[in-house]
């Protein structure tokens, strides 16, 4: 029943039966072993990837997650064990006809070089025989999506386009025939760290409009915990170290070997996956611009701030007053004191708030909405309590789930 | 003072216009270089072959000529022998091709991989033994064999077949190694079938290399089709030797430049073909 073969981790079975929505691929017990090799080097992998999710493999060089994932279309053919993909047994057929149901996308890209992107983009759709309407249609359709306007690309050949470019026609051509399934073998692993972050925003923008289901290989934990709805961290044959979703994984590692893979920036990574808007903001002493000096004075003269944030009309942080700057007349308010910066709106992450804080003279995030009036303010209190408590709520989780499953005998 | 022309623009917009009219006639310059390299690559060899063959007729015009060299030299002559060594070249590459290119193939795939290395020793086999040894050795084949004929073209076009099959089998071999084999994981990840991957991509991207084998085999075809006339085979050879045998220094030259040229044609020709043939994007 369980969907982790090395299954001394309570929390993946019960991310299994709480969490899971349908499967889309299984994989029962796949090894392959490599002549003249010893060990296999994939050993009994079985893991199952919901319909709709990306499920990223990520470990040291050499665990076998790229030919795990290349089992999946058989590029590489497993020695043994089974692959299901929504509910049939594909181990057997036809590879031809499997893959043209998967979309295909590798690091080196590997376009043709001698055939126009166009024709790139619809080798899927010819082999599958559409004709050439419905390919056309769907190629300028394709290259619009992933910002290569067709009538400027689609006669070009590759060798006309730039890294990042041509990983979008990659990402086109595996998305022709609009497969249910994709697998991507470190996608954006060969692309200059600017271009590959803007290919990652704009690949997850997409996938969330297509939902397709993906099986994704990185080295790269960072981009793991980026990219991916759930994460299987692999260890040597394949053996699945932890499946879990990026936050589980990075409060809780299931093991030293985890721990370690994650590394010691976890708590800062973590703090990627939490949003402002999740967090309760602490209250601010405020004052508007038009009220009252006197009235503004004795509220922080009754109040234990040392400062005060005066806001606009509209609610805008303006500045920062201190007690001088309320109490001198000579100038105006809103002239006075510290302009109020590092400004976060709620989409932001806790990592944002935080280089905010660090980048501006306050020591604090100011939250804003989205026409910029003032929410609330964020500290470095808040970030410290806010990961106290994913912690707490994970031991807690972890809990439930020991006592749920009597056979573990790992304690807590 | 104010009233002029503000000082700061001005510089600027005499350099923009300089520096455009400048930049319009490199183009031009470049353009035109264009032209002319594009024309001599075009024209040059022709022409400079054209120029040899005349220079040569004036040469030989400018002789005195005995009796025995006015019957070798006759225009029906020459042209005849060239016509021979054409076809003996031509045929002789059709059919290394017909052999050379498939047996290539066949040795790259994965499951005949292994063989590749007998395969190429073969073929440096038959290059590496001299061509004149090559056609001895098949005329005292052939004689054997009631059935073949041991003289003529047929024994020159299978020897040269023989030595010209290393070219092309090994560029063949090394234009569909050299294709990037991710491109190929691709094609094949995204469900064409081995035939397709082969036909579609693998040979278009092989072709340079194996066109480049072609051209070598060619010009290595026109300088050994000048020994087929020992064995009946006819062609330029025939002038060459009655030149050397019958101490006709002007025979032997006019011989001599005329394989040459032929040579040279056949190779800008195949050069000409090979740029055709090269798919676009490479």
């Amino acid at each position: 029943m369980s969907d982790v073969t090395n299954a001394d981790h309570p929390q993946a079975r019960l991310g299994d039966e709480a969490h899971l929505g349908e499967t889309m691929i299984e994989l029962q017990e796949l090894t392959k072993r490599f002549p003249g090799q010893e060990s296999p080097a994939v050993d009994r992998l079985s893991l199952k990837i919901p319909k709709g999710e990306i499920v990223v493999f990520v470990g040291p060089s050499g665990c076998g997650k790229t030919t795990s994932l290349k089992m999946i279309n058989r590029i590489i053919e497993p020695s043994s064990g089974h692959i299901i993909i929504d509910g049939e047994d594909v181990t057997t057929i036809d590879p031809n006809h499997l893959r043209r149901r998967i979309g295909y996308v590798i690091q080196q890209i590997g376009l043709f070089p001698h055939i126009r992107i166009g024709d790139n983009v619809a080798t899927v759709p010819h082999l599958l025989g559409w004709d050439k309407e419905r390919t056309d249609q769907r190629v300028d359709e394709l290259l619009e999506v992933v910002g290569l306007p067709p009538d400027e690309y689609r006669e070009r050949f590759p060798k006309e386009l730039s890294g990042g470019q041509r990983q979008r026609v990659g990402v086109a051509r595996a998305l022709a025939a609009d497969p249910p399934v994709l697998l991507m073998d470190e996608p954006f692993g060969a692309i200059d760290p600017i271009t590959r972050t803007r290919l990652q925003n704009e690949f997850l923008r997409l996938q969330d409009e297509l939902q397709k289901t993906i099986a994704f290989v990185t080295h790269d934990i960072d981009e793991a915990v980026k990219m991916g709805d759930r994460i299987a961290i692999l260890q040597e044959g394949s053996r699945v170290a932890q499946f879990a979703s990026p936050e589980e994984i990075l409060t809780n590692p299931a093991n030293e070997f985890v721990a370690d893979f994650v590394g010691t920036g976890a708590t800062l990574k973590r703090l990627k996956l939490t949003r402002v808007r999740e967090v309760q903001p602490s209250e601010a002493l405020t004052g508007r611009v038009d009220e009252d000096r006197e009235t503004l004075r004795r509220r922080f003269d009754e109040s234990d701030w040392t400062a005060m944030l005066l806001l606009d009309t509209e609610n805008r942080p303006l500045r920062w007053l201190r007690g001088t700057d309320l109490r001198q007349t000579s100038r105006a308010l809103d002239q006075v004191g510290y302009r109020a910066r590092a400004t976060v709106e709620p989409q932001a992450t806790l990592s944002d708030a935080l280089e905010e804080m660090l980048l501006g003279a306050a020591g604090v995030a100011i939250v804003i909405d989205r026409r910029g009036a003032y929410q609330g303010l964020l500290d470095i209190d808040d970030i410290i309590t806010s990961i106290q408590t994913m912690k707490d709520a994970q031991a807690e989780f972890y809990r439930a789930a020991k006592l749920a499953d009597p056979e573990s005998e790992v304690s807590a | 003072m104010s009233t002029l022309t503000p000082p700061d623009t001005s510089p600027a917009s005499v350099g923009d216009a300089e520096r455009r009219r400048t930049a319009r006639a490199e183009d031009a310059a470049a353009d035109k270089r264009q032209r002319r390299a594009k024309l001599i690559h075009y024209f040059g060899m022709p022409l400079f072959l054209a120029l040899v063959v005349v220079l040569l007729y004036f040469w030989v015009a400018g002789q005195e000529l005995d009796s025995i060299e006015t019957r070798t030299l006759t225009l029906d002559n020459l042209l005849g022998q060239t016509q021979q060594h054409l076809t003996l070249t031509l045929y002789s590459t059709f059919f290394v091709l017909l052999l050379a290119v498939p047996l290539g193939i066949l040795a790259t795939r994965p499951r005949l991989r292994r063989y590749a290395p007998v395969v190429i020793g073969l073929g440096n086999a038959g290059q590496a033994i001299p061509s004149l040894g090559l056609l001895a050795l098949l005329f005292y084949l052939f004689r054997t064999q009631a059935a073949l004929p041991s003289t003529g073209t047929f024994p020159v076009v299978v020897s040269l077949v023989g030595y010209s099959f290393l070219p092309i089998l090994r560029n063949t071999m090394v234009g569909l190694d050299q294709v990037d084999r991710f491109v190929l994981e691709a094609g094949r990840g995204m469900g064409m079938s081995n035939r397709r991957v082969l036909g579609r991509i693998e040979l278009p991207l092989a072709v340079p290399v194996v066109l480049a084998g072609v051209r070598t085999a060619l010009v290595l075809n026109v300088g050994t089709a000048a020994l087929a006339f020992l064995f009946g085979g006819g062609g330029l050879g025939e002038t060459i030797f009655a030149g050397f045998q019958l101490r006709r220094t002007a025979v032997l030259i006019t011989g001599a430049v005329l394989v040459a040229v032929l040579a040279l044609l056949v190779d800008y020709v195949a050069g000409l073909v090979e740029e055709k043939l090269t798919p676009r994007g490479l």
